[in-house]
């Protein structure tokens, strides 16, 4: 019944996950995107450390209408850097934190997936399709006890 | 009497590059709905050019010269990422901005009681010394100024209904209160002006709109801002910016009217040219990008215009409160 309290973000995540260069392109993010169905990628320094995470959302949002051109300049705007439409603080985890902690964070943030770090490096990331697998596991395997007041 | 049309073929031949929004297929549309039964009684005329004289009233005279030296003699040149011009846009420019001082002279000497200038490039973003936002010359400003100064009126107005905010008007009128300068536009979008603390000296009127914003809002506009700052001018003349980029589904922007808004808006100012200037306007065509919405908004418009010289476009007093239809 409550074996979903026992799991950590470390039970569940995606480790060692693909991540991207501030100095990539964001056409290259695209292409990231395209191939791999990711929602977002986290980007990494050289020593993996996290500087920033670019979700499709942020990518949507470098090609919206704005006040410096009356109609945006879609081909140029593909060759701009990550770093320019990343978000530069992004939320991010621990490994060892609850799950059940991780999923009130991703509801109440409303964010597909989230970075996990250690000592400042990028370890994992976690997603909402990871929660999903982690809550099937830890009901599925299992009886539920019949409690009193239910019917069969 | 009579709506006057001016236009003129090499409006259509200012080339801005494959897949550019402001694109020679936009006169084509609105002239193809403009040729058809109803519109029989619209009277065609040719635009002249501009002449310097006229250009100079807004624009520097280094402007003028500049953005004609621009003009390359094959391709194409990027005044900035949004300006291209080709071999024809100096021309198509000059006629562009005689047409509306052709069509002021016209309805001041008794030909017409207003028009409509289907014409491009459009105009209200060029600065009196930088071309921007798709314009090289500001042709409602300077068919205001030619009203001043040709015709001697002392008070002239300019209604700005495109989505964009007409910064070049704004800038060549901020200081002359001979000129009352309106504009609903998009908050937030380009150019970025437009800010309603913009006031000038008392005659400009910036009424920016939220995203979404639609027929409910346009008449509170109307009702609260439009209509008491015309009627306290009480203009002598009425240019209109004729954009239609406000029209829901317009790629470059994200306010809600519709084709029957600029009906109900043309109406309107109308009213108002019936009551303070024999119905005198002259009405200039600026953006509109998703063609077959900028072809019925301009036919509704330019419809309107019409009804009006005939009287029999009595506007609905009810229609006139501020009610959404």
């Amino acid at each position: 019944m409550y074996e979903f309290l026992q799991y950590q973000v470390r039970d569940a995540m995606t480790a060692d996950p693909i991540a991207i260069s501030p100095r990539a392109k964001l056409r290259e993010a695209e292409s990231l995107f395209e191939a791999r169905d990711f929602n977002g990628v986290p980007v990494v320094d050289e020593k993996r450390h996290l500087i920033g995470m670019l979700t499709k959302l942020d990518f949507l949002d470098a090609f919206r209408l704005g006040s410096r051109a009356i109609a945006p300049h879609y081909d140029e705007i593909m060759e701009q850097l990550v770093e320019t439409a990343m978000d530069s603080s992004p939320a991010s985890v621990e490994p060892q934190l609850p799950l059940s902690r991780l999923l009130q964070k991703l509801v109440e943030m409303r964010v597909k997936s989230l970075p996990v770090v250690e000592n400042g490096r990028l370890v994992g990331i976690i997603s909402h399709q990871d929660v999903l697998k982690a809550l099937r596991r830890a009901t599925l395997q299992h009886e539920i006890p019949a409690h009193e007041g239910s019917r069969s | 009497m009579t709506t006057l049309l001016y236009t003129h073929p090499i409006c259509q031949e200012h080339d801005t590059g494959y897949g550019h929004p402001e694109c020679a297929a936009r006169l084509t549309a609105i002239l193809g709905a403009l040729k058809t039964a109803p519109f029989a009684a619209l009277e065609w005329r040719e635009a002249p050019s501009a002449t310097v004289e006229q250009l100079t009233r807004i624009h520097t005279p280094a402007h003028v010269e500049r953005t004609l030296a621009r003009i390359p003699k094959h391709g194409y040149h990027a005044i900035d990422g949004d300006t291209i011009v080709s071999p024809h846009s100096g021309e198509a420019a000059l006629r562009a901005a005689g047409a509306v001082c052709a069509a002021v002279d016209a309805i001041l000497r008794g030909e017409a009681d207003n028009a409509f200038c289907a014409v491009r490039p459009p105009g209200h973003h060029a600065e009196p010394n930088q071309a921007m936002g798709f314009c090289l010359f500001d042709n409602a400003a300077i068919g205001a100024a030619h009203a001043r100064a040709a015709h001697g009126l002392e008070r002239v107005a300019v209604i700005d209904f495109d989505v964009h905010h007409g910064n070049g008007t704004q800038t060549a009128f901020e200081h002359d209160p001979a000129y009352l300068y309106i504009s609903t536009h998009q908050a937030y979008i380009y150019p970025g002006t437009g800010r309603r603390d913009e006031r000038g000296v008392g005659n400009i009127v910036n009424v920016p709109l939220l995203a979404n914003s639609g027929s409910t809002d346009l008449r509170q506009a109307w009702a609260r801002d439009i209509e008491p700052a015309l009627r306290q001018f009480k203009p002598q003349f009425i240019l209109i910016s004729a954009g239609f980029d406000a029209h829901r589904m317009d790629p470059l922007a994200e306010l809600d009217f519709t084709e029957d808004d600029y009906r109900w808006l043309t109406e309107r100012i109308a009213a108002i040219a019936t009551e303070f200037c024999r119905g005198r306007i002259a009405s200039v065509l600026e953006g509109g990008y998703n063609l077959p919405a900028l072809a019925a908004s301009a036919v509704a418009h330019v419809k309107a215009l019409m009804a009006a010289t005939s009287g029999l476009a009595k506007p609905d007093p009810e229609d006139a409160n501020g009610r959404a239809p």
